[in-house]
């Protein structure tokens, strides 16, 4: 595959890339532009190479991944180093968004983002993986570098999990979520 | 059913969320214009990497030093303890008379160059050894230096008996004279 055609596929999948890039980087919208861009530089420069072995898809959201995580361990290194006080990310979504987005975003939602932040991480990819990006358990699988059982386990229980979320937050703010959206679903 | 339900809805919570994020994404083109005119990260010298390195080589360096000088320190402190045998051998000739031939040569293997720790020490504990055994002969055939003065010309008097060939004037002198 020549860099033109790779380029035109990428393109595609670029916003699909950029909702998984958030996601490993804990919604920070400039630490996933950050990573992107990494992916893509590494990309441009053969440090990673698509040999058609998985989908194009999968091979590229396994390298956005581990550039995930290389970047959020440099970054953890230079504040170690530097000194910086770490700060706490798994909040940040519901603190730094800008008032007017903060704004348009309904409370569901905030609070759905915090409880997928509360998740393990293994748990939150697979869920992100599956119900976010459409993939089947075993691309989850191939993507997050695990077994298809281990991705299945970790998908149950991240369901569990917000299937827990979602009955508490039912009773508490007296909403129902999805009734709305889907009313024949019962 | 329920499960069947609940799926669905979580699905519609993450397609929102999908589309929240699908509002707020850079444009593709202004990333991978970015990643292309990206500077290259000079490969050929990294300065943490060559500290990293510096650093690693004083370290082995000053560990090289100051091995071999602890090695050359305990081969002097064994060469100090050497002198000792050779100095005192005419002591106990004097001394000891007889025991001469008896007194056990030091070890003169000790100021070979090893600089194995076990065998300095090993050898060191000889010497010491050796040492030990040499002063505990020298105390048993200590004299006092006043013993001289308690000997007189006439011990050999008290000493001896008088022979039967002897004649009574001989005797006569040795006896006391009286006066009266």
């Amino acid at each position: 595959m020549d860099i033109a055609e790779l380029k035109a596929e990428l393109e595609g999948l670029h916003s699909a890339s950029f909702g998984w890039a958030l996601s490993c980087c804990r919604h920070d919208p400039a630490e996933a532009e950050e990573v992107l861009q990494t992916v893509y530089l590494k990309i441009l420069e053969g440090k990673a190479r698509f040999r058609g072995q998985a989908s194009l898809k999968t091979w590229l959201f396994a390298v956005i991944r581990n550039t995930a995580i290389s970047e959020h361990r440099k970054h953890l290194w230079r504040r170690i180093v530097f000194l910086d006080p770490l700060e706490d990310r798994t909040e940040r979504p519901a603190i730094t968004d800008a008032p007017n987005t903060a704004f348009e975003k309904s409370e569901t939602q905030q609070q759905f983002r915090i409880a997928l932040s509360k998740l393990p991480p293994r748990q939150r990819e697979a869920l992100h993986l599956v119900f976010y990006q459409d993939l089947s358990l075993s691309e989850a699988a191939a993507v997050m570098g695990i077994s298809i059982g281990s991705a299945r386990q970790h998908y149950d229980r991240g369901k569990k999990h917000i299937r827990k979320w979602l009955s508490q937050t039912e009773t508490d703010y007296g909403i129902t979520l999805g009734r709305k959206e889907h009313p024949g679903a019962v | 059913m329920e499960s069947r339900w609940e799926e669905k809805n979580i699905q519609a919570l993450f397609s929102k969320l999908k589309t929240a994020d699908e509002r707020t994404a850079p444009r593709f083109a202004t990333i991978w214009n970015h990643a292309s005119i990206a500077p290259r990260r000079a490969r050929v010298f990294n300065f943490a990497f060559v500290g990293a390195t510096a650093l690693l080589f004083c370290t082995l360096v000053s560990l090289a030093v100051w091995s071999k000088y602890s090695q050359r320190t305990q081969t002097a402190n064994v060469s100090v303890i050497t002198p000792v045998p050779t100095s005192t051998t005419p002591l106990v000739a004097t001394a000891g008379g007889a025991d001469q031939t008896s007194t056990p040569n030091p070890p003169q293997d000790i100021k070979r160059p090893h600089a194995i720790r076990a065998k300095t020490q090993r050898n060191a504990l000889i010497a010491a050894n050796w040492k030990a055994m040499h002063d505990s002969k020298t105390i048993t055939s200590w004299q006092s230096p006043t013993a001289a003065l308690l000997t007189s010309p006439s011990d050999e008097m008290f000493t001896s008996l008088p022979q039967l060939n002897q004649s009574s004037t001989q005797l006569k002198s040795f006896l006391p004279s009286r006066s009266n």
